[in-house]
């Protein structure tokens, strides 16, 4: 049973989306990470920093080949943040009645 | 908690994170044509096999086998890219997955030996290259569907 904790950090549009995708992920590629949430190189690297500096994420920077090659994935810290933010989240839903519960692709 | 987020604002949140989800899980990594290039390597090995030794069966393993590496490098990489997360479908995933290929894969050779045996029992012409026809055709048809089954499985699993 995770502990329902609401997190500013992850709630933010941006990071909420990044955070999210990365959540679904073993690890994800800067640029697959870029394309998916449709964010500009220098967007994203910003992003990934303030959630590598909260201990959210483990940035992995390698090579293949000659091409750099950056990986991101979520840290055992990150991963049980997000759970708890989903706790949170889906605690306010359920709080008004879950009338406002999305349909579709509900998580 | 925080007492400033409204229910509707939560609802969307959890509507983006479940729509980031899908977008992990459904990420196309084997374009269209892998399916049907890898049933025409096993239409070329079975011929290779079939029309003799030497030269001809040297060819056509090593096209089978440096087509499969030709195919198999660039998917496989584009699968690391953003390979779901191991806990996605629940627990039960892995097992259900591989029960999933393990079908897959009777099915693929079970159509292949049957054809193949009844060609050859009717003694029509060719009949392990036959039935590799038969048989790439399952796999070229079946391979998509196998993939999308998964993916809508994880899809459910994960909304429980």
């Amino acid at each position: 049973m995770t502990t329902p904790r609401f997190d500013e950090l992850i709630h933010a549009p941006t990071r909420l989306s990044l955070v999210a995708f990365l959540a679904a992920t073993t690890w994800a590629d800067f640029t697959v990470l870029r394309d998916s949430v449709g964010l500009s190189d220098s967007a994203l690297s910003k992003q990934l920093t303030t959630l590598a500096d909260a201990g959210y994420v483990e940035i992995r920077k390698a090579f293949v080949g000659k091409r750099p090659r950056t990986s991101a994935r979520l840290t055992a810290d990150g991963r049980t943040a997000f759970d708890r933010h989903v706790s949170a989240l889906q605690e306010i839903v359920a709080r008004a009645g879950g009338s406002v519960i999305p349909t579709e692709s509900q998580a | 908690m925080n007492e400033d987020i409204e229910a509707a604002e939560a609802a969307r949140a959890l509507e983006e994170i479940g729509r980031r989800r899908e977008q992990v899980v459904r990420r196309k990594v084997f374009p269209a044509w892998y399916w049907w290039a890898h049933a025409g390597l096993m239409v070329v090995l079975a011929a290779a096999v079939e029309h003799g030794g030497g030269v001809a069966l040297g060819v056509g393993i090593g096209v089978f086998v440096a087509g499969g590496l030709t195919l198999d490098v660039p998917v496989s990489r584009r699968a690391r890219a953003a390979a779901p997360y191991r806990g996605l479908g629940g627990p039960e995933a892995s097992r259900r997955t591989l029960i999933g290929l393990v079908g897959f894969i009777a099915v693929v050779l079970g159509v292949a030996v049957a054809v193949g045996l009844s060609l050859r029992a009717a003694g029509a012409p060719y009949p392990a290259t036959s039935a590799a026809v038969a048989a790439g055709l399952v796999f070229a048809i079946a391979g998509p569907m196998l993939v999308r089954l998964e993916a809508n499985m994880l899809l459910r699993r994960g909304r429980r």
